[in-house]
């Protein structure tokens, strides 16, 4: 028995060194080298090298490792941020420009990517970028040792494999074909420095501290822990004179403290101990950002648009549910939801409503489709013709002596505010609604195994839509799954099916619009409200490129686009444009002694503001 | 039948007036039932639905009965007619009809929303909004009294049937001894290290606890300090001579417990009852401020200190409450210091 686990052990990890040293690929013949330096820089040639830059966190992280247990915190996109990919989407005008390749290349069969690698490219312990980096990093996310099942699955899953053709050239292959603007997001991963890395077996411990090379423009050098964190610039970057890292990524280092209360952070910031604060919630911008600092142009403050992915934020109904699953009443449902009020009455009219289903997604957005607006009238008539034309001595309307009566489901306090006012509006058309509040990693369970009526909640996805999880029907009807409105439709399935497979770029648009439409003609999904800006507060002090924001944000930290966001500092395509201004940090101090004043300043960017 | 031998007791009458002599516990006794009762009747007192009113010769009582569509007083909407509308339009009309609405015109779940404007508004006597709205524009009066009904009789709820439990095994373990107090002791001493409030953090995350679930959780963990003192009671009326007595006359053991040594020791239970009120409404409210408590919208004083403490710029919310609460658990605290005065074996002749 011992012995045949001794075998077992050292078969797997010699299979793991097997899978990743592949047997000398030759490089297909004619294949078509791409690569772009025509695209316009969004840095700023004015920016200037230096300064401290102080922002908090409101934990420590958990652990340095970005996967594994703990893992998932927000310190992640930090970490993230400092890996550069092969590729990247350039944040304007979303064509793919150079990183650590300087070239790449398409098969026919729309499955792999080749890529050439930068021969500068450098890891921060002096090491150069090899394709047996990729080839590591593919087999560690495979591997039991991260202890990290999603990571498993979708390295598994979405990834074929890796092929390396010499010290600069490698492949990756997709399991599914998919269009070329799409496939260098699953096939262009980061590399994992492999010469680090010597025995993985106790990954989670071992590496719970380590400090892991990488190929960004900083690298921790001081950790306290469960006091500060600070990233210093690299000075001998091996990208500092690319076009498109060049006059980025300006200010020495970036100081992470641990303040554990958002009021208490703020109170910071007002002190100037901190450079910058996110004031997108209207409450911030609106109330706490004001007063003398503001008024004499101390801090300023900035509302800048974006045309990033929006998350599907709205009602998700349940079809399963008997009172859902009739037309009328999720039509009804619809009519009666006065979205528009909360808006305007508690958050100060500062959101967009959503029209369709996938906002931000440029030309896959479909434009005709407006959500249905709030009419009381039509809403009667809707719930009405259902047969819910009885009203009881509650206000609520019955049909056969049932009430129509739906929970809601939502993990978060602070929509609490907003589905009260929505209680008390959908009340006037007989529809009662109980708030369901549960933790949110519970609530999204809940909703996982279907046991809502209608899910208060949305859905980040990449930077292109995705229907097949949440509408197609081999998704309905089970635990465990993402078709959260237990869609089960012939029609809508062809459609997926449809998009799924469509290779070139008109056709997935023609078919995104028409799925979107077929989810507006079913109502089973009804839109609420779109944040498409970042708004914060920052001292004079800091220094913004022109336009101050980009069209879509960086890849490691989801959706932000803002150059301030919360990984602006760090990330590869959209990070880094800010500086510091040194003599102007001193000039400000000066002057908030001295009593001396300057113009305030309130600025709202539309530069990349999307028609609705 | 244990009230009215307490009643004829000399005793207690004595008990009963030197309450009474102590005269800031006495008049807060008056006062908080007083408040207690008027809560019952809050409908009438706070409330968006009209207490009167006739229209076109027909009169009208709101508060109690089933809702009354907008259709009836003549607006064009079928949902529940808005009453200060109403009694706008009676005025404007002046036709004879007529209407009563109550002090505060605003119930505790209505969103009072303005153009122009943004929630949370100050207090106005124009708006009727005495202590101002909260954050999406709720009366804070309004959600103050029917917070306080909430937190009261989730109290008295919760102490009656703590006090049930607690009680009882407690003089179980006295009047029994032996094998029967030492397996509950050591029960008891595990049970009470079980952190408490973790618990109840855990359950209402996964599940949305109501009134009475709430009041299920904090008894499975709040009957046990009543215990020790019964306990201690017990085992030194146990050895007296009207319990040997009870039993040589063949009484049962339920009815020793309840009947004969009970009554005896209820003065412990009276002194603690007051302090347990008082500890309830801080658990509601606590639990409510954490957000592990009643579902919202319930209107609940912990909420209304979360929504305060997180807006301090709208000092009436976070004032209100904290002003309304410590008037509330002041009082309390006096009752119950009168009534350890007035219990007291050593009969202090003076108070002060």
């Amino acid at each position: 028995m011992k012995l045949l686990d001794k075998t077992i052990l050292l078969i797997i990890p010699l299979a793991l060194v097997l899978s990743g040293t592949p047997s000398a690929a030759t490089l297909p013949e004619n294949i078509e080298w791409l690569t772009n330096d025509a695209d316009p820089v969004y840095a700023s040639p004015d920016a200037k090298k230096g300064g401290t830059l102080n922002w908090f966190l409101l934990s420590f992280p958990l652990t340095l490792r970005h996967v594994g247990p703990d893992a998932n915190g927000s310190f992640r996109s930090m970490i993230l941020g400092n890996h550069m990919y092969p590729v990247a989407a350039h944040p304007n005008t979303l064509n793919l420009i150079p990183q650590l390749a300087t070239h790449w290349a398409y098969s026919d069969d729309n499955k792999t990517m080749y890529f050439r690698l930068n021969p500068k490219a450098r890891w921060s312990d002096g090491e150069r970028v090899k394709p047996e980096d990729f080839a590591f990093k593919l087999d560690l996310m495979r591997s039991k040792d991260i202890v990290d099942p999603w990571y498993n699955t979708f390295y598994s899953e979405e990834i074929d494999k890796v092929e390396i053709y010499d010290d600069h050239t490698f492949s990756v292959t997709s399991r599914q074909p998919k269009p070329r603007d799409e496939l260098h997001a699953s096939v262009g991963f980061t590399p994992l420095p492999s010469h680090f890395f010597k025995d993985t077996k106790n990954f989670v411990q071992e590496y719970n501290w380590k400090i892991v090379p990488n190929t960004g423009a900083y690298q921790i050098s001081e950790i306290k822990k469960g006091k500060h964190i600070v990233y210093s610039r690299k000075k001998d970057w091996w990208a500092k004179d690319m076009k498109y890292f060049k006059n980025r990524f300006n200010v020495d280092r970036v100081k992470f403290t641990v303040i554990r209360d958002v009021n208490l952070a703020w109170e910071h910031f007002k002190k100037g101990k901190l450079d910058s604060f996110d004031i997108t919630l209207p409450l911030r911008w609106h109330e706490k950002a004001t007063g003398p600092l503001f008024d004499k142009g101390y801090i300023k403050k900035l509302w800048s648009y974006h045309g990033a992915p929006q998350a599907s934020g709205g009602l998700w109904l349940n079809l399963d549910n008997p009172i859902l699953k009739d037309r009328d009443v999720r039509l009804g449902i619809a009519h009666a939801f006065n979205i528009d009020k909360v808006n305007e009455q508690v958050l100060r009219g500062d959101y967009v409503r959503k029209q369709t289903m996938m906002t931000g997604f440029g030309d896959y957005t479909n434009t005709d489709l407006r959500a249905r607006p709030y009419d009381l009238d039509k809403a009667n008539a809707y719930f009405d013709a259902a047969g819910w034309d009885q009203w009881g001595a509650d206000g609520i309307r019955t049909k056969g002596g049932q009430r129509l009566s739906l929970s809601i489901t939502y993990g978060s306090d602070t929509h609490t505010p907003r589905l009260v006012v929505l209680k008390e509006e959908f009340r006037k058309a007989g529809l009662e609604l109980n708030l369901r509040k549960l933790d949110s990693a519970a609530s999204f369970k809940s909703v996982r195994e279907k046991k809502h009526d209608i899910w208060w909640g949305s859905l980040i996805g990449g930077r292109w839509p995705q229907y097949y999880g949440q509408f197609h029907s081999s998704n309905a009807h089970k635990t465990q799954t993402n078709n959260f409105t237990n869609t089960d439709d012939p029609e809508l399935d062809k459609l997926i099916e449809a998009y799924r497979s469509a290779m070139t770029h008109d056709e997935r648009v023609r078919l995104s619009w028409e799925i979107q439409e077929r989810i507006y003609e079913e109502s089973s999904w009804i839109p609420r409200l779109d944040t498409p800006f970042e708004r914060i507060a920052y001292w004079r002090w800091l220094k913004l490129p022109e336009p101050p924001g980009t069209l879509i944000g960086g890849v490691s930290g989801g959706l932000g686009v803002f150059p301030f966001d919360y990984d602006g500092a760090f990330d590869s395509s959209d990070g880094g444009l800010f500086w510091i201004d040194k003599e102007l940090k001193k000039e400000t101090k000066k002057a908030k002694k001295a009593g001396k004043t300057f113009p305030a300043e309130t600025r709202i960017d539309e530069t990349f503001k999307q028609a609705s | 039948m244990i009230l009215s031998r307490l009643n004829l007791n000399p005793l207690t009458v004595k008990k009963l007036q030197r309450f009474k002599s102590i005269r800031r516990g006495y008049y807060s006794f008056i006062i908080f039932t007083v408040l207690v009762l008027l809560s019952c009747f809050a409908e009438l007192l706070v409330n968006n639905r009209a207490v009167l009113v006739q229209y076109q010769g027909e009169w009208y009582l709101p508060t109690y009965g089933a809702v009354i569509p907008g259709t009836t007083f003549g607006f064009d909407y079928q949902y529940e007619t808005n009453y200060r509308e109403l009694q706008n339009k009676i005025e404007r009309e002046d036709n004879g009809d007529f209407i009563l609405m109550p002090l505060v015109p605003f119930n505790p779940y209505e969103n009072d929303l303005r153009e122009g404007e943004y929630p949370p508004f100050p207090p106005s006597l124009e708006d009727k909004h005495y202590l101002g709205t909260d954050t999406i524009g709720r009366d804070v009066l309004s959600r103050l009294v029917y917070g306080f009904r909430t937190a009261i009789f989730f109290s008295l709820i919760l102490l009656v049937v703590s006090y049930l439990v607690g009680v009882s095994i407690g003089a179980a373990m006295g009047y029994f001894g032996g094998l029967f107090d030492l397996l509950f002791q050591r029960i008891i001493e595990i049970w009470s290290n079980i952190p408490f409030l973790y618990v109840i953090m855990i359950i209402s995350s996964i599940m949305i606890p109501s009134f009475f679930t709430l009041i299920a959780i904090i008894l499975v963990f709040g009957w046990i300090q009543m215990t020790w003192y019964m306990r201690t009671v017990t085992y030194k009326e146990k050895a007296r001579e009207y319990v040997m007595a009870a039993k040589a006359l063949g009484a049962s053991n339920s009815r020793v417990i309840f009947n004969h040594i009970l009554p005896n020791t209820v003065s412990i239970i009276v002194t603690f009852i007051p302090f347990s009120i008082a500890n309830g409404i801080i658990a509601l409210t606590s639990l409510d401020y954490l957000g592990f408590g009643l579902p919202a919208p319930t209107p609940s004083w912990g909420e209304l200190l979360a929504q305060g403490s997180n807006n301090l710029e709208s000092i009436w919310i976070v004032s209100s409450v904290i002003v309304a609460m410590t008037i509330i658990l002041v009082m309390v605290t006096f009752i119950g210091e009168a009534v350890r005065e007035a219990f007291d074996p050593k009969k202090h002749t003076t108070y002060e």
